[in-house]
């Protein structure tokens, strides 16, 4: 089986005298070398602010900034790099979407999925547009069946796979029934991005959002693709460098994507996105989610099989991320002893509290995998969970 | 000041590897009386916890009584010792006792204010009663 541990240095650290298990990676994942060394040469040798200098570094770093852009482009298979502007992450993509259809959304409603995180619900109800939420059954698959559009419609705004369950939605299938209704939909590809390959073409969607560290880049750095059919929304936010006339009376902007991207970028966060797809492209999308699938499917279905275990959440393509909890031990309890075993995991409500609600629980213990993790880590995960239970026996 | 109650769980946690100390804090939590289900109110929970806290005070005798109950066990082991050394004092007492046990059996990492655990907002709140109450 193919391990590519070695390519990202902090495994190779070492949690309280253990091997680090990381099993965190719904919630960042850890960085490749090549990132690490890409964010570190571009400080070292190319740091200049973009679009604004004649000088050298300036030019240099506008150069690698819009290459990466490009790069982003190509990856999510954009007609055009104009649709792809850089944001601080998928929360702050999506506010700007909420932000700059504000006018359309106020007193309105976004159609959602039950299986959404906060990020996907608080920016449409700081917009002041009601929420719906397309249910799910027991297993959380999406009843697209009883989608219902309304006049009052505006928007559906779904995860492409759930930070909670892994479970992947039927995105495609939505975007159908939008197009049949004329209502635009937003995909929020932060749990997807880094396990699947996306096709925006393909996939029909006029917005989609991911944050740069899930993918193996920098903190800090997003991306929002939005469609040229919505090219000429308002800006979210507003100061130099996306403007074309300023005076005192009125402004005018500038064309997308600069017209988005209001003060100076994280330039060296959209470099190291672009490295990470290069590191990606270089295993391969599906060589990656091969290698995914199998490490994630033996460990799901060890530890569904292991006495006093429930997992939540079981469709028909599943990735990510893995839901369980153990009988009477609190995820807390279990997330404690695991990391002093060196095995990292996430407990709680994972910003997903109305799904927490359907699943009938208050939290969950959440594995949540990455292109390093191994059928090795996932035995660890289910010795630590023994450990766990015979100490709380 | 140095505490003998504290100074007696420091004991009784030195030298320990953490698998002994968690199995430890754990017989703790077991031998915490529960809180009866009827306290345990929205008003009466502490947010910011990872896992669910709940308080009660009262004074009895001019000293305060502290009941404090979590549905975690590593948390409910934690809150056990923490009522040994504050429980049963007067106001004045608990406001000016230094809790140095927590660092001490190396449990410090629970109180760090970013931590959701929150065992700082628990430990915070008995402060605020206990300066009501004193004053």
């Amino acid at each position: 089986m193919t391990d590519f541990k070695k390519d990202f240095p902090i495994l190779e650290k070492e949690i309280y005298g253990k091997r680090l298990v990381y099993l965190d990676n719904a919630a960042t994942s850890q960085k490749p070398s090549y990132v690490i060394e890409t964010i570190s040469e571009f400080y070292r040798s190319d740091n200049g602010n973009i679009h604004r200098g004649v000088h050298y570094l300036s030019e240099v770093s506008s150069e690698k900034y819009e290459k990466a852009r490009e790069k982003v482009s190509d990856f999510i298979g954009a007609r055009d790099p104009a649709e792809v502007t850089f944001t601080a992450g998928t929360t702050d993509s999506i506010n700007q979407v909420a932000c700059s259809l504000e006018p359309i959304l106020k007193g309105n409603e976004v159609l959602i999925t039950g299986v959404e995180h906060h990020s996907n619900i608080v920016p449409w109800q700081l917009a002041g547009a009601k929420l719906r939420a397309i249910p799910i059954d027991e297993d959380c698959n999406l009843l697209t069946d009883s989608i219902e559009i309304t006049d009052k419609t505006k928007l559906i705004a779904i995860s492409h796979v759930s930070n909670v369950l892994g479970s992947v939605n039927p995105i495609k299938e939505i975007t159908e029934i939008a197009k049949d209704h004329d209502i635009p939909v937003l995909v929020d590809a932060a749990q997807s991005i880094q396990h699947l390959p996306i096709d925006v073409k393909d996939i029909g969607c006029d917005f989609l959002a991911f944050s740069g560290h899930k993918m193996y880049a920098a903190t800090g750095v997003g991306v929002l693709y939005t469609s040229e059919r919505f090219s000429d929304i308002m800006p979210a936010k507003g100061g130099g460098g996306m403007v074309d006339k300023v005076t005192l009376e009125r402004t005018t902007y500038l064309n997308p994507p600069l017209r988005y991207e209001a003060g100076t970028p994280h330039i060296a966060g959209a470099i190291s996105v672009a490295a990470a797809i290069d590191y990606m492209q270089n295993i391969g999308m599906d060589e990656i989610r091969k290698h995914e699938h199998n490490v994630y499917s033996y460990a799901r279905k060890k530890l569904l099989e292991t006495d006093g275990v429930t997992g939540y959440g079981n469709t028909d393509e599943m990735c990510g991320s893995i839901s369980f909890n153990l009988d009477n031990i609190h995820q807390y309890d279990t997330g404690m002893i695991l990391d002093k075993m060196g095995i990292a995991v996430r407990t709680g409500h994972h910003c997903a509290q109305p799904l927490m609600r359907s699943l009938g629980t208050e939290g969950t213990v959440r594995a949540s995998f990455a292109l390093y993790n191994t059928e090795e880590d996932a035995d660890m995960l289910i010795e630590g969970i023994e450990k766990v239970r015979m100490m709380y026996a | 000041m140095r505490d003998a109650v504290q100074d007696d769980i420091i004991k009784q946690f030195d030298g320990l590897e953490w698998l002994d100390k968690y199995g430890l804090l754990i017989s703790f939590a077991k031998e915490l009386e529960p809180m009866d289900e009827k306290f345990k109110t929205e008003e009466n929970s502490i947010s910011g916890c990872q896992s669910k806290v709940w308080i009660r005070t009262y004074r009895e005798n001019g000293k305060m009584i502290i009941d404090l109950d979590s549905d975690a066990m590593i948390t409910r082991g934690i809150i056990s010792l923490l009522l040994k050394v504050v429980n049963n004092r007067s106001p004045r007492d608990i406001v000016d006792l230094d809790l140095y046990f927590i660092e001490e059996i190396g449990l410090k990492s629970n109180l760090s204010p970013a931590r959701a655990d929150g065992l700082a907002s628990i430990i915070r709140r008995i402060r605020e009663v206990a300066k009501r109450e004193a004053n």
